[in-house]
Parts: C-alpha cells; structure tokens; sequence
C-alpha cells in the first residue's frame, strides 16, 4: 500500500512540477502579455468593461501617436547618450580600481575597500538634497554632465571587478612586467581580456541602471530636450488623463522598455551568471 | 574613488549638517541657519512625516516577507528537478528587473485599474468583490507591495539559485541514504547551508524596499488620505517641492540609521554564523 502510494506519488511528481514551472512563467509573462495586448488596442476597446483578453483588431495606431505626441526619439538619443556615458565611465574607473585593489598592496587598502562597498548600501535618496546643491552650485544643473556625474564611478562595479581580477594569477602580471609593461599596459592587454563575463555583466548592469533611473534626472534635469526616456513617459502619462488614450501610455511603456530588454535579452546568458557570481562571492 | 568620495561620502555628511540647519532650498545656502535637533523634534511632532516612516515599515516587513519565501520556492523548483524551459523562465523571471520602473508602473497601474483592469475582472470572476487597489487606502499600500515583488522577484532568484550551486552534492546523497525525504532534506540541509544567501538576500530586499520613490511618486503621490506615504517619497518631497532641505535630511538621517541599524544586525548574523 505504501509502496504503491509513494510510486504513485513519483509518477505525478514530474507533471506537478511541471504545472508549478508554467505557474512561476505566469507571474513575468501575465502582466507584459497585458502590456503588449493593451498597447495594440483601439481606444474603443480598450476601455471596455470587462476587459477583452485579446484584441480584435490589433492596431500600431497607438505606438505611432505616442511615438508623435512627444519627442520619444530625441529621449531616446538622451539616454543612450547618458546610459552610454555612465557605462563606459563605470567600466574604466571600476577595472582601474578593482586592479589596484585586488593586485596592489598599500596601507588601508582593505579598509578603504569596505568603505567603498559601504556605500553601496547607502540609497540615493538620502543624499539626493546636497547632491543637488553640489551638481547645481557647479554650474552643471540641467546639463548631461551634471546627470552624469554622480554615475561616473560606482561601488558595485568596482566591488565586483575586484573579485574577478582577484582571480587572475599573480604570475601572470608578474612576467608582464618583467617585460617591462608597465601598469596600465599592463591592465588593457592582459588583464582587460580575461575579464569578458564581468566587463558584459557590468556593462548590461550600469546601462539599465542609469536608463532606468528616474530620481536623479527628475531633481536635476529641467529641460525637455535633455529628458531621457523615463521622464519623457511620465510628461506622456500625464498629458493623458483619459482613460480610454492610456492605450498611448501603454505603446510609450513598450517602446521605452525595449532598448533594456534587447540588451538584457542578448547577454543574459553571461549577464545572469556574472550577478550570480557577485550574490556567492559577497 | 575621488567620485565617489566626493559624490557619496560629502553629500552623506552634508545631510547631517543640513538636518542640523533651517533652509529653504529656494533661497541661497547661505541662509542656512543652525538649529540643532529642532528638526529631529519636529519630525517627532509631526504626523504625516510619522506615518510615513509607519508605512514604510509596513511595507519592508511585507516586502521581505512574501519576497522571501515566494524566491525561495521558485530557486528550489528552478535549481532542483530536471525540467526542461526552466532556464527560459529564469531568464523570464529576470527580466522584470531591467525594465524601468515607470514601465512597470504604468503596466501595472492598468491591471489594478477598477473596471478595465484584469485584475478587478478575475477577482469579480470567482465571485468576489474587488477592492479599488491603488484608490482604496487599506489596499494601496499592499497593491504596492505586491508591484515591488513582482519586479525584483526574479533578481533574488538568482541570487539564491547561485547559493544552492554552492551546497555540496554529496551531502543530499548521504542524506538519502540515510532515508532524509526531500521536505527533510531542505529543512536541515538546504536551508541552513543557504543562510548566508538568504541572509544576503534579505538585506538587499531589505536595501531596495526602504529607499522606495519612483512608484509612490508616479501611481500614488502618497495617496489615498497619505496611505503609501513613505520615507523616500516624502525626502524628495519635502525638499523639492516644499523646499524644506532640513525637515528631508532630518528624515534623510533617519532612514539612514534605519539602514545602518538592520544592515549591523544581518552582518552580524553573516559573520557569526559564517565561524
């Protein structure tokens, strides 16, 4: 009877999981499965009660007004512009400082280090009134370099990029500079290579960071050509109050989302191991 | 590291010194005015700013709450049986994190809508009446929470997926042998070998909850009758459209001891249990 009980219970265990795996899919797919629908509504259908799970006439109508309505383009370039800038920024400050901290000896080092990944955990928010006042009293409020320059270097990139170069042999570096490389010789033909998985999961990393960052752009930048594309959805979401041309907001929400997805979607294999080797080797 | 310094470490004291000061943001910093714990004590009186620290308890506590046991499922179906599109679902799982906040919000803003959302329409489907989500002051706060789970949910299955690959094989062999079934296997192998990625875990739900703006700011603006007020909201608040830059570095502070406070107690937890 127990025998047969447990026998019976592992034939069903592979359909069980097998249900709960298409349940867990659910929860991401549900609502962008929504999100791509809703956008592709008329107006008309879209504000029906109940909902439709389907559109009937599925229309590119509301992407090409949102696309018109407001300078979606022009943000776009914005924040490829910023995004772009903060990665390659972040990229050469944490390599740079993650070599000196994993192959370097100098008094305080580690300290240093700690402090560094201290501030990590300190959210921008508590320091976004005398960050203001600092970029501002510069000179540089509304300006690309002015949203840029509290992105310019960062803890996580140089926290990780530190574990990875810690794992390049000493050996290594040592006959590179017998060969009279010097240091940052040294980093860009030797060190620079072997760190591909980082140099991708860092990169994917800062760029959705900073595209995706709408705090500090929205206390710094004031004018609408500098808005990246974050600010310019919310100036769509709210010119449009009416329910029935939220289907507008909706098409804005796909379009600013996909340039994150893309990136995401091409490196995610390297990209999710590389933050899963940052979770273990914190 | 000079950036750092100079954009982290300076600003960080910088809101000290300004919790200690009268200023208004819209009048040069030289007007700046000490005032000692004048700030600290009109926080204390004052009762939106209160409750907003309240609601931002509430909505960390549930935020790690259901975040982590809900992560933790997932990581064992996703790590353990030999399914075949488990690595596209974490991959779809992920996802959800690199998309910006104010998509999701607007995605989001859409299912809860009362009416035209299909959240209302399932809930109504099995009889029941919906609640108006965002609009009703019980179940915004929650609508809430449920929003942040859903977008950070596949960041910590990943990082717990990576802690179960560090749980030696062996160890589940020898516990078969010695007759562990799987639900025993999980509560004295699994779980206390994945303490420090659960541990890890929970602060950084912990770090991502507590600073919460973007979707306070864009779905509810603290609302309804100051509800989903909370800490981070009312920071950018205060100072940016009230321009009161004491009254925000004051609850600046706060949060911040808020953060040092339960970040020393989960690293030492870490550490202790790490010997």
């Amino acid at each position: 009877m127990s025998a047969s009980a447990s026998t019976l219970r592992r034939r069903l265990a592979k359909p069980v999981q097998y249900v709960l795996l298409a349940l867990v899919a659910l929860i991401p797919l549900f609502p962008l499965y929504w999100l791509l629908i809703s956008a592709m509504k008329t107006p008309a259908e879209f504000s029906q009660i109940p909902p439709t799970w389907f559109p009937s006439t599925p229309t590119l109508e509301p992407t090409v007004t949102a696309l018109t309505a407001v300078p979606f383009l022009q943000s776009m370039m914005n924040s490829v512009i910023i995004a772009g800038g903060a990665t390659i920024s972040v990229l050469v400050t944490s390599i740079l400082a993650g070599y000196v901290f994993a192959k370097h000896q100098f008094p305080g080092r580690d300290a240093l280090f700690w402090g560094i990944i201290a501030t990590m955990f300190l959210p921008p928010i508590v320091t976004i009134v005398p960050l203001y006042y600092l970029v501002s009293s510069m000179g540089l409020s509304d300006t690309y370099l002015g949203v840029l320059l509290p992105w310019l270097a960062n803890a996580f990139g140089i926290f990780l990029m530190r574990q990875f170069i810690q794992d390049i042999p000493d050996e290594l570096i040592e006959a590179a500079r017998m060969d009279g490389a010097g240091e940052f010789r040294i980093v860009w033909q030797f060190v620079v290579p072997l760190l591909k998985p980082a140099i991708v999961t860092l990169a994917v990393f800062m760029f959705v960071y900073a595209w995706n960052n709408f705090l500090w752009p929205l206390s710094i930048l004031k004018s609408e050509a500098l808005y990246p594309v974050v600010l310019t959805l919310n100036r769509l979401m709210s010119y449009t109050m009416s329910f029935e041309y939220q289907n507008v907001v909706l098409a804005g929400a796909v379009i600013a989302s996909l340039p994150t997805l893309l990136v995401f979607l091409v490196t995610q294999r390297v990209f999710v191991a590389g933050i899963a080797a940052s979770g273990v080797k914190g | 590291m000079i950036v750092i310094g100079v954009f982290t470490v300076i600003p960080m004291l910088m809101t000290i010194w300004i919790s200690l000061n009268k200023w208004s943001m819209f009048t040069s910093i030289t007007d700046m005015t000490f005032v000692g714990l004048d700030n600290y004590t009109r926080l204390l009186g004052d009762a939106s700013r209160m409750q907003a620290i309240t609601n931002t308890g509430i909505y960390v506590g549930l935020s790690v709450l259901i975040t982590i046991p809900l992560a933790l499922l997932i990581a064992l179906l996703l790590y353990f049986p030999k399914l075949k599109g488990k690595g596209v679902v974490r991959t779809l799982l992920f996802a959800t994190y690199v998309i910006p906040t104010i998509a999701i919000v607007i995605i989001w803003g859409n299912i809860y809508s009362p009416g035209y959302g299909p959240l209302s329409a399932l809930v109504s489907a099995i009889g029941l009446t919906p609640p108006g989500w965002l609009s009703d002051p019980q179940w915004a706060l929650v609508s809430l929470v449920i929003f942040n789970v859903w977008q950070m949910l596949g960041y910590y299955v990943i990082l717990l997926i990576a802690g179960l690959t560090q749980i030696n094989e062996e160890l589940y062999e020898a516990a078969r042998i010695d007759g562990a079934g799987r639900i025993r296997q999980t509560w004295s192998i699994t779980i206390p070998l994945l303490r420090p990625s659960l541990i890890f875990v929970v602060l950084m739900t912990f770090v991502n909850s507590i600073q919460v703006f973007d979707p306070i700011y864009l779905l509810t603006q603290g609302g309804p009758a100051n509800s989903t007020n909370v800490v981070g909201f009312e920071i950018q608040r205060s100072a940016f459209q009230y321009g009161m830059a004491g009254e925000s570095s004051a609850l600046a502070v706060s949060l911040f001891l808020m953060i040092v406070a339960v970040g020393g107690v989960l690293g030492i937890i870490m550490k202790g249990r790490k010997r």
